[in-house]
């Protein structure tokens, strides 16, 4: 089955290319509205700020080609700020409305530790994305993360718990870069993959 | 580990005792006053020093210990215990438990009069130390017994924690003894005691197996600890893991690596390395390309390309960037975070402007600091020129202005295989809140333990150790576990 990456300019998009193909994916990468609405495997990429992300998906109607996409039964993966996407919204510099595809809110973290958190997290997870790395390492580059998400199925502790990754059905969003976590990384991307 | 606040009694005062010296006091406050300052909540324990009685011997604080009590504190008291009255005194004023030093050190029999009368569980061993020796009476003297005779006796009367002080780093705010407490061989509960100064000390004791808490003192009154921080991150049930860095020194397309920055040898391609490092668990790569700020920069991009597209790890490049397009350049060719060295020190604004521009993630402020008399001066240009900055202060300015983490390499050590320089992490790592990476001078497998235990570094890099093989990351993560610390 073809994965269809979102050519978004405010993600490193070459870099989740490479990891993809090497986990084995069949790529397209597209900015076509009709292309991602029709896709069966998505991937939704992100870094930088949530409000010109959401903007650049808003302002291209890819936000309506998601959901339609996912009406239809489509497989989602959203990375990093891509992840952050999925939700209800996110509260930084003001509140933004997300894609609301899984339930919750982004917040910035308010605990001891400095932010952003930029570096290696052990999570715990559970479910088949993370089929042989449920404790496994991951590289972080993050502000803002959800807390206590209803959907989660991966936690890490950065001066207190947050969420790791989310799934609701057929949506899956991961706040690490599985481009940047070497093997623990690939692995997840070709379990999402293989996933069906 | 349990992290107990630490307060020394004169007068009725909260003060500090520098080096245990009575002639060089500094004086915090009534108790009350102080505890509330410090934020320390009902049900704490808390470690109370009555240092008049540790002079003459007679117990004056009672009163004190006694209102402290009747707030809910779980006090632990000392000073000058000699004898079973002396510690009935402390009991009966409200006090859990008694820390006596001088008789555990040095008349057994009388230890062992308080133990069977009060219970093991009421009474701590305290035990000072200065160079291995045990110190007694108000650290005046040599006590007769050996460290371990101290600790084996102490252990014997069924006494289940043992307070170790070392002497000379308590209140010199120069770090605990993390090797002391490291070579003990004891099945004691140990509280450590004496130099904590930093949150990174009282993690780094943390990993330590055999410390089951610390006091911690000067630095709570200081504000240079919080006690609510303290206990959180000591409890933080996901250890972050600790990063080992291979360092890529790139001149002209080649890794080479020079010995205090000159005598350059050949020592591989740059992709080969990459790969092979990343398979071998590094958890990041620097490109330092040394050959930027002399002369041409279009290879060091290639080089950049090509690494960072074999690579699935954070990749740091760093080397000869002037302008925010250069470092736009570097992020364009690959590179996840970039390095400012030089040009940074000239134009400080240029690490707010990438900042604001790229994110503070993809800011590294490099730093090459050389001793110089008492402080550490900025190099700039490959370590050669010095800028007349100091190093310290220039950290962190950088931190404010928007750098993400710092780079930090010891001019003086880079290439001797001596060990990191401890003092100049310190001097950082106190000051900053952002991660410092430490590198310069790594050898052995202890020295990058011990800049992330003593030095507070959140990183170490090491670039000829890897490329020579004489250590393998393999070897160094292992080491790591094996003491504590956390990898991946």
């Amino acid at each position: 089955m073809k994965t269809t990456l979102i050519d978004s300019p405010v993600a490193n998009v070459a870099n989740i290319a490479r990891a993809l193909r090497v986990a084995g994916a069949e790529l397209e990468i597209t900015r076509d509205t009709d292309i991602i609405a029709n896709a069966p495997k998505l991937v939704l990429p992100g870094v930088g700020s949530f409000v010109a992300a959401m903007r650049w998906l808003t302002e291209n109607k890819i936000d309506a080609a998601i959901h339609e996409a996912v009406t239809r039964g489509a497989t989602l993966l959203g990375i990093c700020v891509g992840h952050q996407l999925l939700f209800d919204r996110s509260h930084e510099m003001g509140t933004t409305p997300g894609l609301g595809l899984v339930r919750g809110e982004v917040r910035q973290y308010d605990g001891i530790l400095p932010v952003p958190q930029i570096g290696w997290n052990r999570i715990t997870a559970r479910g088949p994305l993370f089929e042989g790395v449920e404790n496994g390492v991951f590289y972080f580059v993050n502000s803002y993360a959800a807390v206590d998400a209803p959907d989660e199925i991966a936690r890490a502790d950065y001066g207190g718990p947050f969420t790791a990754a989310v799934q609701h059905q057929r949506v899956f969003g991961v706040q690490f870069h599985p481009e940047k976590s070497s093997g623990a990384g690939l692995r997840v991307l070709r379990n999402y993959i293989a996933w069906t | 580990m349990d992290v107990i606040p630490s307060i020394d009694l004169l007068d009725g005062q909260v003060v500090r005792l520098l080096h245990g010296d009575f002639a060089r006091v500094t004086a915090y406050g009534d108790p009350e006053t102080v505890l509330d300052t410090l934020a320390v909540p009902r049900g704490s324990r808390l470690h109370v020093v009555d240092l008049e009685a540790s002079r003459s011997g007679r117990p004056v604080e009672t009163a004190i210990v006694r209102r402290l009590a009747s707030r809910g504190l779980r006090i632990q008291a000392g000073g000058g215990i000699r004898s079973l009255a002396d510690a009935r005194t402390w009991i009966d004023a409200g006090a859990e438990k008694v820390v006596i030093g001088t008789v555990a050190a040095d008349a057994p029999e009388v230890m062992q009069a308080i133990v069977g009368e009060l219970g093991a569980e009421r009474v701590i061993a305290a035990v000072d130390v200065r160079d291995g020796i045990v110190r007694v009476a108000g650290w005046e003297r040599e006590a007769t017994a050996s460290l371990a005779e101290v600790l084996a006796r102490v252990e014997e009367l069924g006494i289940g924690e043992v307070l170790i002080t070392d002497i000379s780093k308590d209140g010199a705010m120069r770090g605990p003894s993390f090797a002391l407490y490291r070579s003990l061989r004891t099945a004691m509960r140990i509280i450590a005691s004496g130099g904590v100064s930093t949150m990174s000390d009282v993690v780094s004791l943390s990993r330590i197996q055999s410390v089951g808490a610390c006091v911690i003192g000067r630095a709570l009154l200081d504000g240079r600890i919080r006690l609510a921080e303290a206990r959180t991150l000591v409890a933080a049930p996901n250890a972050i893991p600790e990063r080992v860095i291979p360092c890529l020194d790139v001149r002209d397309g080649r890794v080479v690596k020079g010995v205090n920055f000159v005598d350059i040898r050949d020592a591989g391609d740059p992709v080969e390395c990459a790969v092979l490092y990343e398979s071998a668990g590094a958890d990041e790569l620097v490109i330092l390309d040394i050959s930027a700020t002399d002369a041409n920069r279009s290879t060091a991009l290639d080089v950049v390309r090509h690494v960072s597209e074999s690579l699935f790890i954070p990749l740091t490049v760093g080397g000869g960037v002037r302008t925010i397009e250069d470092f736009r350049a570097l992020l364009r060719a690959g590179a996840d975070r970039v390095a400012i060295n030089t040009a940074a020190i000239r134009n400080p604004q240029l690490i707010a402007d990438c900042a604001r521009e790229f994110g503070v993630q993809a800011v590294v402020l490099s730093c090459d600091a050389k001793r110089a008399g008492d402080h550490f001066e900025a190099m700039v240009r490959g370590g050669r020129e010095s800028s007349g900055v100091d190093a310290v202060e220039w950290c962190r300015r950088a931190e404010e202005l928007g750098a993400g983490e710092i780079l930090l390499t010891s001019v003086d050590r880079d290439g001797t295989n001596r060990g990191y320089d401890i003092e100049l992490l310190r001097a950082v790592t106190s000051l900053v809140k952002i991660g410092v990476i430490a590198s310069g001078g790594a050898g052995s497998v202890e020295h990058f333990r011990d800049a992330i235990e003593a030095g507070g570094a959140r990183a170490v890099l090491a670039a000829s150790l890897f490329h020579d093989r004489r250590l393998s990351i393999a070897d160094v993560k292992q080491f790591l576990a094996s003491e504590g610390i956390p990898v991946r």
